[in-house]
């Protein structure tokens, strides 16, 4: 089923029209039409030669993933969770889950520090509040799955294991005239994906987005980023967190652009993969978290970037964690030399719910960056000063998006002007309908169609500047991780006095981004049992792949608590790291 | 077989007193040396040891056990 689209062509720009009635499927077969022979995925491998999907072999292989789903029972409105490590097969396996109207939701691959319990718990946890139907995995995870098919309430109905498949087959006659039927039903209001915002696997908030929201959101962003068919996108983000998804999975599919896919295991492990893909495929835009911007600019041997080129890049586009002006500084210096432009160094915010970004640096356009009065920002107040040691640079996340407006408000609820310090709230046409199942977490921060971000910021001069959030989320590397979940764990470590714990973000200049501290009261005081309950604190971490950076122990009673009787994460964190309070031992 | 000097150096980056290391211990199973901490680990021994490993190197290297012989190697190399 191919519905033919009239689409007009602008002159070295893609089509940034909006087809208000598209669905995604048809958008491929367009694009896989128009360009059967260009590059669509570039699977990236250390050391080896990158395997290439043009658009027309990676349709064609979708549609033969497509029959092994409907031949399974797979049926329109499933939600189909993918479990599958870096492989080339993932994308028409993705492809092949839209294409019959189920619904793709792709989650991490276990690491094998997280306990195989630990996961299956978080498994089932997650199946309950997003109703996962369907598993697509491989044969190793099957032990750890197969006892949640079986359980009486699980809504898992059966897992599959498509990369064993056959990948030749083809819908024919009655199968083929049920799936065209299936494919001229779809809506572009049915949903298309369902991702998990933040939180370890049991908490997280399942949102659902249709066509129109993915369509219209990469249509809307296209047009701030100038996308042109000349773009190549290189990433190593995962693709079970949003900005890997939509930035480099929905977007250049949508326009028919190229990307290099790298791992990212292999991309932590060897930083300089995503300066050769650059270099080699002559990429143009790449997304990553601040953090990648100090592990490049540091931990990069000279040698490893002979015959480097970053020319080609136009865009560098920080995000997901808070940009550091330091970071931006230490990796344009670094490569520079390269071919890395000032102008190329970008930022943008946003989030899930409303697809993926609010704000975006213009294409073209530097990164705009204020140095402001350190007190009078606390105090919500921006004031424009010269350096100095009361002074901080805030970094612009850029301008509001097309299709997105913003609001900054006070705790009254009340509109901020510009220059003053606010939660940030959001209207999209790419807005998440709420979350899956979860309708009291939806109304807590969605009202009379406003998302509220819990993230803190001010506008100035129509650039968006965000310095802090309301919520006690600590963000390491761009993961976003609850507190609660850290201090779950390690309440329950021997010789920890339960409840008496916090678990806070710590800055890690170092590595531009914040590591987890905790702090837990213990009645034990020789240096020796204490050497010893830190690395129980950390194991008891590792077992839920969370890792603690910082253990600091204090005695009982030492926590100062909250009005509401528990102990105060900000409170006790300011009395450590700014106070730079020495724990005294009573 | 892991030297003692290797051994201190992995637990003097991860702020480890002390952990048991042996030829098949696997980094994931070493608290502290996670993904984010995996390059500064590998720097440390770098500098400890005064070699040079090609990332590609230590990707291949599946537990510590064989990170010991990459340094081993390089030692012989020089």
């Amino acid at each position: 089923m191919n519905k033919k689209i009239n689409n007009k062509t602008k002159e070295k720009m893609i089509n940034t029209i909006s087809n208000t009635k598209e669905i995604e499927w048809e958008r491929w077969v367009e694009i896989a039409e128009k360009y059967p022979d260009r590059d669509a995925f570039i699977h990236w491998v250390a050391g080896e030669e990158p395997f290439r999907w043009t658009f027309s072999s990676l349709l064609k292989a979708a549609e033969s993933f497509a029959v092994g789903f409907k031949r399974n029972g797979v049926q329109r409105g499933d939600v189909c969770a993918t479990i599958i490590r870096h492989n080339k097969y993932f994308y028409p396996i993705y492809l092949a889950i839209s294409s019959i109207g189920a619904i793709p939701s792709v989650l991490a691959y276990p690491n094998p520090r997280l306990h195989p319990d630990k996961f299956r718990q978080g498994l089932e946890g997650m199946s309950k509040r997003s109703g996962l139907d369907w598993i697509l995995t491989e044969r190793e995870l099957s032990e750890i799955i197969d006892p949640l098919i079986t359980k009486n309430d699980s809504t898992i109905r059966g897992s599959f294991f498509p990369l064993e498949w056959e990948r030749n087959l083809r819908f024919e006659g009655k199968e083929l005239e049920d799936i065209e039927k299936v494919r001229a039903d779809i809506s572009d209001s049915d949903p298309v994906l369902l991702q998990h915002s933040s939180g370890t696997t049991g908490l997280q908030k399942p949102v659902l987005l249709s066509h129109k929201a993915i369509l219209d959101f990469v249509t809307n962003y296209a047009k701030s980023l100038k996308l042109s068919p000349n773009d190549k996108i290189i990433s190593w983000l995962p693709l079970y967190h949003d900005m890997g998804l939509i930035a480099a999975f929905h977007l250049p599919l949508a326009f028919g652009i190229p990307t290099v896919q790298i791992d990212t295991f292999e991309w932590i492990m060897v930083p300089s993969l995503i300066l050769e893909a650059i270099s080699k495929e002559k990429g143009t835009i790449t997304w990553q978290p601040n953090f990648a911007y100090n592990i490049l600019a540091d931990k990069v041997h000279e040698d490893e970037l002979e015959g480097i080129s970053l020319e080609s890049m136009r865009m560098f586009i920080n995000c997901s964690e808070p940009v550091r002006d330091r970071s931006n500084n230490l990796f344009y210096n670094r490569y520079k030399k390269y071919g890395v432009k000032e102008e190329s160094l970008s930022s943008s915010f946003g989030m899930a719910e409303v697809t993926f970004l609010a704000t975006q640096t213009p294409a073209g356009e530097k990164l705009q960056s204020l140095t402001v009065n350190r007190q009078k920002l606390k105090q919500g107040i921006v004031e424009i000063v010269n350096n100095g040691e009361e002074s901080r640079v805030c970094c612009s996340s850029g301008k509001i998006i097309e299709g997105c407006e913003i609001k900054i408000i006070n705790e009254d609820n009340k509109d901020l002007e510009e220059g003053f310090v606010g939660e940030l709230v959001i209207k999209s046409v790419s807005m998440f309908d709420g979350y899956r199942n979860y309708p009291e977490k939806t109304a807590a921060v969605l009202k009379d169609g406003w998302y509220y971000s819990g993230d803190y910021g001010f506008c100035y001069e129509g650039y968006y500047y965000i310095i802090g959030r309301k919520k006690d989320i600590i963000i390491v590397a761009g993961n976003n991780i609850y507190p609660e979940d850290v201090e779950d764990l390690v309440s329950q470590v021997k010789n920890i006095i339960p409840g008496r714990v916090i678990a806070f973000g710590e800055d890690d200049e170092a590595l531009g981004s914040e590591q987890i501290s905790v702090v837990a009261e213990t009645k034990l005081t020789s240096e020796e049992d204490h050497r010893k309950l830190k690395l129980e604190v950390i194991k008891a971490g590792m077992t839920d792949d969370i890792n603690i950076k910082k253990v600091y122990l204090v005695p009982p009673r030492w926590l100062i608590k909250s009005s509401a009787g528990k102990p105060s994460r900000k409170a006790n964190r300011e009395r450590l790291v700014e106070d730079k309070e020495i724990i005294k031992w009573s | 077989m892991i030297s003692e000097k290797f051994k201190k150096t992995i637990l003097n980056e991860l702020n480890l007193y002390d952990f048991d290391i042996q030829d098949d211990t696997t980094a994931d199973q070493v608290p502290g040396w996670d993904s984010l901490n995996h390059i500064n680990v590998i720097l440390a021994v770098e500098k400890a040891f005064d070699v040079h490993f090609k990332g590609i190197e230590v990707l291949k290297c599946k537990n510590i056990g064989e990170l010991q012989k990459l340094v081993n190697t390089k030692l012989d190399q020089k």
